[in-house]
């Protein structure tokens, strides 16, 4: 089962402090809502353990995170892989950054995620949009993060 | 206990709507099923699922789950091999099937490993900590992509394929001259979807290898436990005699529980291993996603026929989807079972059938789900091809059915496909059931409504089993003729015991069974006490499954109890001091020839056959039969769906439900009704809303009962029954059997009602489930 998702934030710090926040697994892990435990591998891996609660499926999944970088500064692809309960999930998260003058940035998200076993049979109901929660979330979080620090 | 049947005959018992004796036990929840049984220091399994639907197994890591306190052992695949118990035959022979997947997984939650631990929770705990790392593989879930081979699913076979067979069954030739030849030609892609039996009681097993008596004690949650016995010996080497299997009180089983599935092979590995007593009983996710589904039969059925609407010719060409593993339930020689019904209830000159079948990344199984094997698919696709002729010839249902029905006088009738239907008086049967129904007013009524445009829509199903396997020279599993058993011991104060090689799941053997025996030998069926399941004291039978129990063990039932009327006319004519030769059976006692008022009862012969035996002769009176069928029997029936369709909502109203049954000779009225209404729910259940649907990843989308629907009182329409009786002329009392006539023959009388309702937009074929969104969209693309 595939799914797709994308938002948008607009965040009031500018562009490079953004990308290096988004860079680093410490600040990224910590605007992750519902995690137990992380655990930092190297600068672009970090491992994750969350609690989920969808339907029948309750318990917590484990996560592998990996950051990979454009070049030019502008996307960073997140890739998650992982899970527990016998599901699997593979979940791609991409994000573009967009100076808006010199103090703020937009930040656009897209997802797409492929799950297996029984999570996948909540399909496009309540998986869809609690991993849409989640996802949004994090992005939500890196901005309230970023606006406390400025 | 005198009553009279519903044909006014006076009969001792059979034809009583006599309550069910096991129902005292059942409703006060005093039955005893697999998990209430709990042995001293029992062990408990969980098994590991995949996520993958096709993946590699790279390695499984048990150490995680070894350090968890309470586990006593993880099993793989590869402990499996090593013990030579990986592989599993299925019933009919020319296909195996993985015990723990190892090297691949070839469907989503395919059993990996097993864990076996001191409680079923930390069981569950240990199975979350096994560690598989895998390389998925693209998954092939349609049919007919896995026809084009592209990607073989199986390499562990020599034939590098995924097709697994090809069968045919008619006359090829002629039926496609005749088909040329007919005025009028319809073809139609009928899809019987794969849905599955769900039991409410999962399987499972509690195997208890005592190292002691180096005996194997097996109870589980068996439709066969006999065959179930010789298999689980062929398999692991054990003699017959070292293993015990008891089916306890089963919950339901509708099929599910005729094949032999890894979990229980793993409880048994792992008592073996441990001298321990292991339980495993499934959750409901893993029943509907690992044990036997049923269907998944794709079929292009084409009809010929003149333009006064005579059929000409039937030809079916089907792609079967069998999962991973070829697992279908069928006799051996048999690969599509008894398909070639598929001409049903009409007269064809002609007619062809074939079935490919092939192997998916999907669940194995293709069992037969509440039908004798693969009828149900046969049965829906000739009723709704009936149909969608009619509407083409722009004639009546019903009339169309009338002009082609194989006729009263016409049986025995050689059917175009092999089968020679027993009895039956089709015509009058389907009258019957059109005058409870109102057919003409219906029909008025529903032209009125569509002057207004409003949807109503009457469906008919006319349809022809055939149960009851069968003839041993036909029929085998495992090699094992398909007769059935009985034994009846009649103890010295006239009650007695009475076992089959049956297994009833909720069927009512325990009164039928009882009730036959009295018919036979004017004995109180209160006082017959009837028992099955026990390998150990039952005599050997081939089990319940296919309507085989009446046609088959009931036959055996009736056979034994006249052995034991013949050894008591002796007795009898020993204490009524006349010769045997002038001894008679009469009004349910022994009376002499012409000498009126001389009798002795049955009762009186038992307590004389232990206590005063004729001299010279055997004492006791008790007799075994095993009963091996001459032919088939084809209960048949007529049944009538009436339907409201909102157009706004897709929402279908099923206002009038009327099933007349021909099962022949009826044991116990009340226990048939109860089987028609249970089988007319569930195919409710398949016609409006059950399918086990997998995506395009190979993920099962219908793993529990939110996603997998059962219907309760609220959503089940109101069952008005009625019957006809041909009794079967080579039965011993003319049972035909019906546990599954409703299952099979209503699918198709709720499609035929739906299509019927949404004729006037242009619709002529929608496939099950007839879901609201189905039928909404149907009706808003019409563009009426």
């Amino acid at each position: 089962m595939n799914l797709n998702w994308s938002g948008q934030e607009r965040i009031p710090a500018p562009k490079a402090t953004v990308w290096a926040f988004i860079n680093d697994p410490e600040q990224i892990a910590s605007c992750l809502p519902e995690v137990r435990e992380t655990k930092i591998i190297d600068a672009k891996n970090f491992e994750a353990t969350v609690a989920v609660a969808i339907g029948p499926v309750r318990g917590k999944l484990k996560f592998k995170i990996a950051l990979q970088t454009r070049a030019d500064g502008n996307h960073l692809d997140m890739r998650i892989n992982g899970g527990g309960l016998g599901s699997v999930v593979d979940l791609i998260a991409g994000a573009d950054l967009t100076a808006e003058g010199d103090a703020a940035t937009v930040l656009d998200w897209q997802a797409t995620a492929s799950m297996r076993g029984p999570i996948a049979t909540m399909g496009g109901r309540t998986v869809d949009s609690q991993a849409h929660r989640v996802i949004g979330e994090t992005f939500a979080n890196v901005k309230k993060r970023l606006s406390a620090q400025g | 206990m005198t009553a009279t049947t519903g044909n006014g005959e006076a009969r001792h018992a059979i034809g009583v709507a006599m309550k069910r004796k096991e129902d005292p036990r059942f409703i006060r929840g005093r039955g005893r099923y697999l998990d209430d049984i709990k042995l001293p220091g029992m062990l408990y399994l969980a098994l590991v699922h995949s996520p993958y639907p096709h993946a590699r197994i790279r390695s499984i890591d048990k150490s995680a789950a070894l350090a968890l306190p309470g586990v006593a052992a993880v099993i793989t695949g590869e402990d499996l091999d090593a013990a030579k118990l990986e592989w599993l035959p299925t019933f009919h022979g020319y296909d195996k099937q993985m015990v723990l997947a190892f090297g691949k997984v070839l469907y989503q939650y395919q059993e990996v490993a097993g864990v076996v631990a001191t409680s079923r929770e930390i069981a569950a705990d240990g199975a979350e900590l096994v560690e598989v790392e895998y390389e998925p593989l693209d998954p092939v879930v349609d049919p007919f992509q896995a026809k084009e081979d592209k990607v073989i699913l199986r390499d562990d076979r020599t034939q590098k394929t995924n097709h697994i067979y090809h069968w045919e069954v008619g006359d090829r030739a002629k039926t496609a001259s005749a088909l040329d030849a007919s005025d009028v030609r319809i073809k139609e892609r009928i899809v019987s979807p794969r849905c599955h039996p769900a039991p409410l009681e999962p399987c499972g097993i509690l195997a208890d290898m005592n190292r002691a008596t180096g005996r194997l004690t097996i109870y589980m949650t068996s439709q066969a436990p006999h065959v179930h016995r010789t298999a689980f010996s062929l398999v692991t080497g054990i003699p017959e005699d070292k293993i015990h299997v008891i089916s306890p009180d089963v919950g339901g089983g509708f099929g599910n529980k005729v094949p032999v599935y890894p979990g229980y092979v793993v409880a048994t590995v792992a008592s073996v291993l441990t001298g321990i007593p292991v339980k495993w009983v499934e959750s409901r996710t893993e029943n509907l996603t690992t044990t036997g589904f049923a269907r998944d039969y794709h079929m292009d059925v084409e009809l010929g026929a003149t333009n006064d609407g005579r059929v000409t010719a039937l030809r079916v060409a089907t792609v079967a989807d069998h999962g991973a593993f070829d697992a279908a339930a069928d006799p051996r020689k048999y690969p599509a079972g008894l398909f070639g019904i598929v001409t049903g209830s009409y007269d064809f000159p002609a007619a062809f059938a074939e079935v490919d079948a092939y192997f998916t990344n999907k669940a194995p199984g293709g069992i037969a789900y509440r039908c004798s094997f693969r009828v149900t698919e046969a049965s829906y696709a000739i009723e709704r091809a009936m149909d969608v002729l009619a509407r083409r010839l722009g004639l009546d249902a019903v009339e169309l059915r009338r002009r082609n029905f194989v006729k009263k006088e016409q049986f025995p009738y050689a059917s175009p496909l092999g089968f020679t239907y027993d009895s039956g008086d089709y015509h009058a049967t389907m009258q019957k059931a059109l005058d409870i129904v109102g057919y003409d007013e219906l029909r008025r009524e529903q032209a009125e409504k569509r002057g207004r445009g409003e949807l109503m829509g009457i469906g008919i199903s006319s349809f022809t089993e055939v149960v009851g396997a069968g003839p041993g020279k036909q029929f085998d599993i495992l090699g094992i003729k398909m007769f059935d058993s009985a034994e009846v011991r009649i103890h010295p104060t006239g009650s007695g015991i009475v076992r089959a090689g049956t297994r009833h799941q909720g069927q009512g053997h325990e009164t039928t069974w009882a009730q036959i025996v009295a018919e036979e030998l004017g004995l109180d069926p209160q006082e017959l006490l009837v028992e099955e399941g026990d390998t150990d004291t039952a005599p050997y039978g081939l089990g319940t499954y296919a309507s085989r129990s009446t046609p088959v063990a009931g036959a055996a039932l009736a056979m034994a109890s006249r052995r034991i009327r013949e050894k008591a006319r002796k007795i009898a004519a020993h204490l009524l001091e006349a010769p045997v030769d002038d001894v008679e059976w009469k009004d349910y006692k022994f009376g002499v020839k012409g000498i009126a008022g001389k009798s002795v009862t049955m009762k009186e012969v038992a307590f004389a056959a232990y206590t005063n035996p004729p001299p010279e002769s055997e004492p006791g009176l008790e007799a075994t039969y095993y009963y091996d069928p001459p032919n088939m029997t084809f209960p048949n029936g007529t049944y009538v769906a009436v339907v409201d369709v909102d157009r706004e909502t897709g929402a279908v109203n099923v206002r009038r439900f009327v099933a007349v049954d021909d099962c022949g000779t009826i044991v116990n009225p009340m226990i048939v009704e109860g089987q028609i209404h249970g089988g007319l729910t569930e195919g409710f259940a398949i016609a409006f809303m059950q399918e086990i649907k997998y995506d395009e990843s190979g993920n099962n989308l219908n793993t529990n009962f939110t996603e997998y629907l059962i219907p309760t009182a609220l959503e089940t329409p109101y069952w008005e029954t009625g019957k006809t009786t041909t009794p079967s002329p080579h039965h011993p009392i003319g049972a035909k059997g019906v546990g599954e006539s409703p299952n099979v023959g209503s699918p198709q009388a709720f499609v035929n009602a739906v299509i019927d309702a949404l004729a006037p937009l242009g619709v002529t074929h929608l496939d099950m489930p007839l879901t609201r969104e189905k039928i909404w969209r149907a009706v808003s693309t019409s563009g009426a």
